[in-house]
């Protein structure tokens, strides 16, 4: 059996799956502790299930992106090195940050050394600062980690933790590299305490097997080894439930994944089975990080957003929640009560709901039912308007070869799956505005636990490799290595293979696990005073986003 | 956190598969290393700056501005349209103020690519700047726009088709034509009969280095500007004046590029040559799009600066100062006079054109109503060495109708003589291109 449990804004979602059957699920609110909520979930979940028929546990928690949120991480020091180009200062972040003197160009050449003193002075000064753990970011250390493993090694033992920015991506961004060294290391004791109580609380419970976190890429990673990587923890809820779809649902052809929650709706697009990723990384808060995310866009209409009437005349859906609706309590009308009053849900309160309804309708002089069917017209325009958008947005990515401008695939969905508690009630909305096949998989309101149960790990390596220069490097795993002047394209796969099949292993991979994708295949000739000097290869691959063996069957069994 | 200034669009076109040939400087890698710096700077996630998808042109779009001899098809490959096409993206993103400007870094250049295109001429088949100006004018309306040619080669295609256009003032700023190709690009050279003084070239000695160019842009560009009124100012910003460019010999930089950019603040650039791809274009791109989105440039540099750039030498700057004294009396203090001929007088011209990359040789008859009204009806009986006769009318867009009717009398004279193989039609007052034979 395999648990599965995604902590929401609000409720915690929970899932036991035997054979690739639900065989239990659970909505749990949430605890003002994440611990608590956490145990709560498990002890509700579990009961009447002998621990150790666990057999794997998966975990989306909100440990992480709150953490960064609220702002409530460990103070971390950061030790940038810069050379030509923006200003390394407008990127300072955290309490204690410090510009050395250090250049690497973007061939990966050193073109100015590290000056030591200048190391020695910013520890003196990330001393004074009280931090506890160092993010140490180089431009072009992707190209060539030299000078950040020179700043390790200078750091010594002092800080504990160290994030060096090549082990994080092998991506091109260096604001991007600062955000996600800063966030890993003011994390990492936080995440790492987080884990160990997170183990106490397994092992309690006499839960023994092994167990992962959920990542925002749709993958997941071996509990104790995502204390390296702990910023790729945050934000993995909307992960989940694109993962979900695909468990429950299959999502062949282009599907377009619809999560409706009480505040927003969620959306994603899956590709034959395979969810589309964003170009450069998750925004958590207001850091813009290079970790690896789904490409999910939130609006803001769900369940619970306020419904206001503006001017007299125009009806407004959201982006606010104020609470929940009317009929459960709540000070707003909603588009819940607008689902109830109509009777197209059982729960809640007939007369509070519509007392919501008469009171927008009274403003638009319409009879509660009228206001109702309005407000569920407009909340199904707003989405539909959004949709369009967010596909809009994909096919206008930019892309740099003739090849992809004349061959470029245009997205556009030919069915959608909705997920979340009012699923059925929008569906049939969605397909009339759509034209396309709306599906409610089953267990729709726990999609997310679902997916996090079923998400096999996920890995990422890049490799450069110059045969000028003589060097070729693949950051994630801290491999340099000389190469010959005729090293080709297929060699370059096979060490990149062999590195992403170890790093794989490495965050928890099964090991028979060797399905990966070629994310960037990419080779030039250099060519210096007419003549071919060497040869650049850039690869990119990875373990993509997919589903553990005993849930991949498209959800003919879930 | 950071923020553009001046909210700014980038169309980013390397063309990674496509090279005219394979050690050829127009080639896959040339943006490769502009691509990696421009990535690992982060700019694209700079809150103002936006990057957009190219879309290729289509072959109307090019026939606003060419006669391709045969056709579009056999001049124009993918790669062309996608080049042009990017700059109609940057247009249109400025245009409809979604951005306050826009860089168009796109490959393959086109400054060199004349009205008439028989092939390839100093890596260029199409005029990328003209078929976003000629785009412009018919979407947009927009009547008086300036350009102006910050690449280290003289702007002979751009000079070529506005020759005759009063309402686009074309600034070439080049090394001197006596020690580069294409040769041309004097101060004599200043436009048609109808088009005195809208053409302006400032051929600069070798060796020129941050301040002459700084100082020709504050001498003489920038008042020309102000008095020409132009209501959109487009900058081919060709990066082949910086010092370590392999194919010419000027001493200009990435900080230059950067400074001169924010002065002139154009609301279109133009990627045009740039051959030093590896120690250059990286920072002198970034350098152009910081300055574009108002962002201070002053930690822009080249890493050999400090090694390699040496400040302009005195005699230099000598030269310079004579030269910008005589400049600005030839085009400020005493403008060209118009042209002696008589209004409606036919004023023919003979020229010899080389394409050397397709080493082909090109002769030209022209004829061009003088009008006091409009830019003049043109005709260009054109032959080239590949054996293609052509003869090429065009109506300029505002077209008096004695130009006009004279433009309907050379079409019938034309179709009457056999020697044509190809018979074109640019009407720009209709907006229509029309194969006739």
């Amino acid at each position: 059996m395999i648990l599965g449990l995604d902590v929401g804004g609000t409720q915690t979602d929970a899932v036991v799956l035997e054979d690739g059957h639900v065989r239990a699920h659970t909505k749990t609110v949430n605890r003002p502790e994440l611990l608590e909520t956490l145990g709560q979930s498990l002890d509700k979940t579990l009961a009447g299930i002998e621990p150790d028929k666990i057999q794997r546990m998966v975990f989306s928690t909100t440990m992480a992106t709150n953490a960064v949120v609220m702002d409530n991480m460990d103070p971390a020091g950061m030790i940038v090195s810069a050379g030509p180009g923006m200003n390394p200062e407008w990127f300072s972040v955290g309490p204690s940050y410090h510009v050395v003197e250090g250049c690497m160009d973007h061939r990966g050449t050193e073109v100015m050394a590290l000056d030591k003193s200048q190391v020695k002075e910013a520890i003196r000064e990330m001393e004074k600062a009280g931090v506890n753990a160092c993010g140490i970011v180089c431009k072009f250390s992707v190209r060539n980690p030299h000078q950040e493993l020179q700043l390790e090694e200078w750091l010594g033992d002092q800080f504990g933790y160290k994030a060096l920015g090549h082990r994080f991506s092998g991506s091109l961004n260096f604001p991007r590299r600062i955000a996600t060294a800063y966030l890993n290391a003011a994390l990492h004791k936080l995440h790492t305490k987080f884990i160990s109580s997170l183990e106490t609380t397994l092992t309690e419970r006499g839960l023994n097997a092994p167990r992962y976190l959920m990542k925002p890429d749709g993958g997941t990673i071996r509990l104790d080894k995502s204390c390296e990587f702990p910023a790729q923890t945050a934000q993995s809820g909307p992960a989940a439930s694109v993962m979900g779809a695909l468990a429950l649902d299959g999502c062949k052809g282009v599907t377009l994944v619809l999560d409706i929650g009480g505040t927003t709706t969620d959306m994603a697009l899956v590709l034959d089975g395979l969810p589309l990723w964003v170009p450069n990384g998750i925004r958590i808060g207001e850091h813009r990080t290079s970790i690896r995310s789904l490409l999910t866009r939130s609006v803001g209409f769900g369940g619970d957003s306020e419904v206001r009437v503006e001017d007299g005349k125009k009806l407004s859906i959201g982006p606010m929640r104020r609470g929940e609706a009317m009929a459960f309590g709540g000070p707003m009308p909603t588009p819940t009560d607008a689902m109830i009053t109509l009777g197209l849900m059982e729960e809640g309160d007939k007369d509070l709901a519509r007392k919501a309804m008469e009171d927008i309708g009274a403003q638009l002089s319409l009879d509660a039912e009228k206001a109702a069917k309005m407000i569920l017209e407009e909340t199904t325009k707003g989405m539909t308007k959004a949709v369009i958008e967010f596909v809009k947005r994909i096919n206008s990515r930019p892309v740099y070869t003739i090849h992809e401008v004349i061959e470029g695939i245009k997205i556009d969905p030919d069915r959608i799956v909705v997920l979340g508690a009012p699923a059925p009630i929008v569906a049939p909305m969605l397909e009339k505005a759509f034209n396309i096949p709306c599906v409610v998989p089953p267990h729709y309101q726990v999609a997310n636990a679902v997916g996090a149960a079923a998400a096999k790990v996920t890995a990422e390596i890049s490799l450069q490799a110059d045969t000028q220069r003589g060097s070729m490097v693949i950051p994630e795993v801290g491999l340099e290595s000389a190469i010959a002047r005729d090293f080709t394209m297929a060699a370059a796969m096979e060490q990149a293979k062999e590195a992403l099949f170890s790093r794989g292993l490495a965050v928890g991979a099964d090991p028979g696990d060797q399905e990966f994708a070629v994310i960037e295949k990419e080779e030039f000739n250099m060519i210096r005073g007419g003549y071919r000097v060497g040869k650049n290869i850039r690869l990119k691959l990875a373990l993509v986003p997919g589903l553990i063996p005993d849930c991949n069957c498209g959800g003919q069994q879930l | 956190m950071i923020r553009a200034k001046r909210k700014t669009g980038l169309v980013f076109f390397p063309a990674f598969d496509w090279a005219i040939s394979p050690t050829h400087p127009e080639r896959e890698e040339r943006l490769l290393y502009t691509q990696d710096q421009v990535m690992e700077e982060g700019l694209l996630d700079v809150p103002g700056i936006r990057e957009y998808r190219v879309r290729p042109a289509k072959y109307s779009d090019l026939q606003r501005v060419h006669f391709c001899v045969p056709d579009e098809p056999s001049m124009a490959t993918e790669s062309h349209l996608i080049s042009a096409g990017g700059c109609l993206v940057a247009a249109d993103a400025v245009m409809k103020k979604e951005v306050e400007s826009a860089f168009a870094l796109v490959r393959p250049p086109g400054h060199h690519a004349m009205k008439v295109v028989h092939g390839n001429r100093g890596f260029c088949n199409v005029n990328i700047e003209a078929v976003m100006v000629e785009y412009i004018r018919d979407v947009y309306g927009v009547k008086k726009i300036a350009i102006v040619d910050t690449d280290c080669h003289h702007g002979d295609g751009t000079q070529d088709v506005y020759w005759h256009d009063p309402n686009v003032l074309f600034i070439s700023m080049h090394q001197d034509g006596r020690t580069l190709y294409p040769g041309s690009g004097f101060a004599e050279e200043n436009g048609g009969a109808n088009a005195r003084g809208t053409t302006i070239n400032i051929p600069l000695p070798p060796r020129t280095g941050e301040k002459g160019f700084l100082y020709a842009l504050d001498e003489l560009v920038m008042p020309l500007l102000e008095k020409f009124e132009p209501e959109l100012v487009i900058n081919s910003a060709g990066q082949d004046n910086h010092f370590d460019d392999p194919i010419t010999h000027m001493n200009f930089s990435a900080k230059g590029y950067a400074e001169l950019n924010a002065r002139l603040k154009p609301d279109l650039a133009v990627l045009e040559g740039g051959y030093s791809v590896e120690k250059a274009l990286p920072y002198v791109n970034v350098g152009i799009i910081m300055a574009m989105a108002g962002m201070d440039t002053s930690t822009v540099k080249e890493p050999g600066y400090d090694k390699h750039y040496a400040p302009q030498a005195p005699d230099i700057t000598d030269y310079i100062t004579n030269l910008m004294g005589t400049l600005k009396d030839q085009f400020l203090i005493n403008p060209p006079a118009p042209h002696p001929a008589k209004n409606g007088e036919i004023i023919t011209t003979s020229k010899r054109i080389f394409y050397d990359t397709d080493m082909i040789n090109e002769n030209q008859d022209e004829r061009l109503v003088r009008c006091r009204d409009c830019a003049g009806a043109l005709a260009i009986d054109s032959h080239s060495s590949k054996g293609n006769k052509m003869m090429g009318i065009h109506i300029p867009k505002d077209a008096c109708p004695m130009c006009q009717k004279t433009a309907e009398k050379w079409v019938n004279e034309a179709l009457d003589n056999k020697k044509f193989h190809h018979i074109f039609l640019q009407d720009r007052t209709k907006c229509t291109y029309e194969v006739l034979r």
